[in-house]
């Protein structure tokens, strides 16, 4: 909203709001106050100065707001018309329904109560806005793994999880310490030194499939291994936008080398492989050799059966 | 200023506190702050109804004697103007202040902030609750969202370029009716204005930003539509793939059924797309063997096949 509004119209917002939040916080220190609405002490003053001209239409002491400040307490009476708070717009009212959603996705499996609980508040929520809206978020964690792993990351004990490799296609148990966790590309990961690679790696947190405290080697030794980037390059044979995104590049003009990196092998063999024809792989020529290899032992396979 | 503010304060308060509709000259007469000359006075209050509303206060107007008099009449509906959310309980009111929370540093930060001040009014106490770690985040991968719901909110259309399969930049242009998030990516759904059809775009597919256009047409919202159907569970075809054990792994995860076939599992899988497919089995090589259809299969071959030319 405050994007969209001037600075008068956000200060009538705001007037309007103090009323019904004083008339259910009666006595409050101005400062506490200054602080619930984000402005200085003295903006909330010159705010309160201003409800303390305003009422009903006859604007006679009986009409007017009844404010009161003593020695830095506030008091409101005789505010009735505007004592209850304003509905939410309808922007509140979707961006709620979202984050809600989200939160129930996140919930631990055996919060039915809460499951409960939320649903009842979206219904009411989309009632209020009254137009037959569709909104939905599914947290890409379940919740049980994402409580696990930020409580060990704040906690810093270690972790048994099993995690998912996409590159690998292997499912594998191991123990760590995690770092932190961060997001890139929309998606979070977890920094933690794996004491089963005994290196640090970094995890897809919707990749990995369980996680249970667990205790970590009170002294572990850390050893830091570079891994070396492999470059390799590619060369587009008819535009794809699943090849592009496959290879986070922008754009693929037909017939023209393209340089890149990555840290796994396998990643670069199965990239290529997915992309079918679309896409052809020059160097490293290992992995170009293994490519074809793979294809011909396929091709075989399908044409036998 | 504060005069102005002053007035609309008043304003509100008036056209609040009355049982009927107030005309303007009523208004003029009555509340403190219209001053000048009739016209300077009919300019302000044109001001101040829209500023009112776009504060999302809505004014109700209608004729207070419509037998006797046609002149118009003012009045904000109390029922309208004031949250009515029922009964909140403390543990409601912390599940909505994690809702708002996830949108932290995101598109509708802002949006959340104030909703939670106006709950907040309500004057019930949060009750925290006891799951340590529970603070879900929406990333925000679109500046769209605003202007996305707004549209939603009026029906109106979105106009935008998006990014086809074969890399193409095409305008499509949507009555947008549902927006939804997967794995961190945004969604929107619309019924799409050339195919007269449902169709849902991924946001980070979308080049530039997006416009809107006023939908002066009635909308009627598509009644069979159901978010499920952007899920690959609603579709009725499905492919038969033998799967290597402790191999697979994400196209496992598609699986509707499963048969131990010893060394090998086989699995039924929904065709959302074949391409899609096709590039998922390819990506796990050796691993993976598909009987049917042949659909998928002739596609398969075909790409192996250039594969197999490309770097021979």
């Amino acid at each position: 909203m405050s994007k969209n509004v001037s600075a008068p119209l956000l200060r009538t917002a705001r007037l309007l709001d103090l009323v019904p939040y004083l008339n259910t916080h009666q006595g409050i220190a101005l400062k506490e106050l200054a602080n619930h609405f984000e402005v200085t002490p003295t903006q909330l003053s010159a705010d309160l100065m201003t409800l303390w001209m305003c009422g009903l239409p006859g604007y006679t002491p009986l009409e007017l707001m009844d404010l009161e400040f003593e020695s830095g307490y506030v008091t409101i009476r005789n505010a009735s018309t505007l004592s209850k708070p304003r509905t939410i717009t309808f922007q509140e009212g979707v961006a709620l329904l979202l984050g809600l959603d989200l939160v129930a996705s996140s919930l631990p499996e055996d919060r039915l109560d809460l499951f409960a609980t939320v649903e009842s508040l979206k219904e009411r929520l989309a009632k209020l806005l009254d137009v037959p809206v569709k909104l939905s978020v599914v947290a890409a964690t379940s919740g049980a793994v994402s409580t696990t792993i930020s409580e060990a990351v704040q906690s810093h004990t270690g972790l048994q999880i099993r995690y998912h490799s996409l590159y690998k296609d292997q499912v594998s148990d191991r123990s760590v310490m995690p770092v932190d966790l961060y997001e890139s590309d929309n998606h979070q990961y977890m920094r933690a030194y794996c004491f089963t690679a005994n290196d640090y790696r970094e995890f897809r947190i919707d990749r990995i499939e369980t996680a249970a405290p667990s205790p970590v080697p009170a002294d572990f030794v850390v050893q830091k291994i570079d891994a070396e980037k492999i470059t390799f390059s590619i060369t587009g044979k008819q535009p794809s936008r699943d090849v592009a995104e496959r290879f986070a590049i922008s754009d693929m003009p037909t017939g023209e080398e393209i340089h890149l990196s990555s840290y796994s092998r396998q990643w670069i063999e199965r990239s290529v492989m997915a992309s079918g024809g679309a896409v052809v792989l020059n160097s490293p020529v290992d992995i170009r050799v293994e490519v074809a290899k793979k294809a011909q032992l396929m091709l075989k396979r399908y044409k036998e059966a | 200023m504060s005069r102005k503010i002053e007035r609309l304060i008043n304003l509100t308060i008036a056209l609040l506190a009355t049982k009927r509709y107030l005309t303007k000259s009523e208004i003029f007469r009555t509340v403190e702050g219209y001053e000048g000359s009739a016209e300077t006075k009919e300019r302000m209050f044109e001001r101040d109804k829209d500023d009112l509303r776009s504060l999302g206060i809505s004014i109700d107007v209608g004729s207070f004697d419509p037998l006797f008099n046609d002149e118009a009449g003012y009045r904000i509906k109390s029922e309208i103007y004031q949250l009515n959310l029922g009964e909140i309980t403390p543990t409601e009111i912390s599940l909505l202040s994690l809702a708002a929370d996830a949108w932290q540093g995101a598109a509708f930060a802002d949006a959340t902030q104030s909703a939670i001040l106006k709950l907040s009014s309500i004057g019930v106490p949060a009750d925290p609750i006891d799951i340590p770690g529970l603070s879900p985040k929406l990333s925000n991968s679109s500046k769209d969202l605003e202007t996305i719901t707004g549209a939603i909110g009026t029906s109106d259309f979105l106009i935008f370029d998006y990014l086809s399969t074969n890399l193409l930049t095409e305008e499509r242009t949507i009555v947008p009716i549902a927006l939804s998030n997967k794995a961190g990516l945004w969604y929107v759904s619309g019924v799409d204005h050339d195919v007269q059809e449902v169709r849902t775009f991924r946001l980070d597919r979308v080049i530039g930003s997006i416009t809107v256009k006023k939908n002066k047409d009635a909308f009627e919202f598509p009644s069979e539509f159901e978010l499920d159907q952007i899920d690959s569970t609603s579709t009725t075809s499905s492919a038969i793939i033998d799967v290597r054990k402790g191999k697979g792994h994400a196209l496992r995860a598609l699986a509707t059924s499963l048969k131990d076939l010893g060394e090998w599992d086989q699995i039924r899988v929904p065709i959302l797309s074949i391409e899609y497919l096709t590039a998922q089995i390819l990506w796990h090589g050796e691993d993976v063997f598909v009987h049917e259809p042949s659909e998928l299969r002739e596609n398969i071959v075909e790409q192996l096949q250039a594969l197999l030319i490309n770097h021979e």
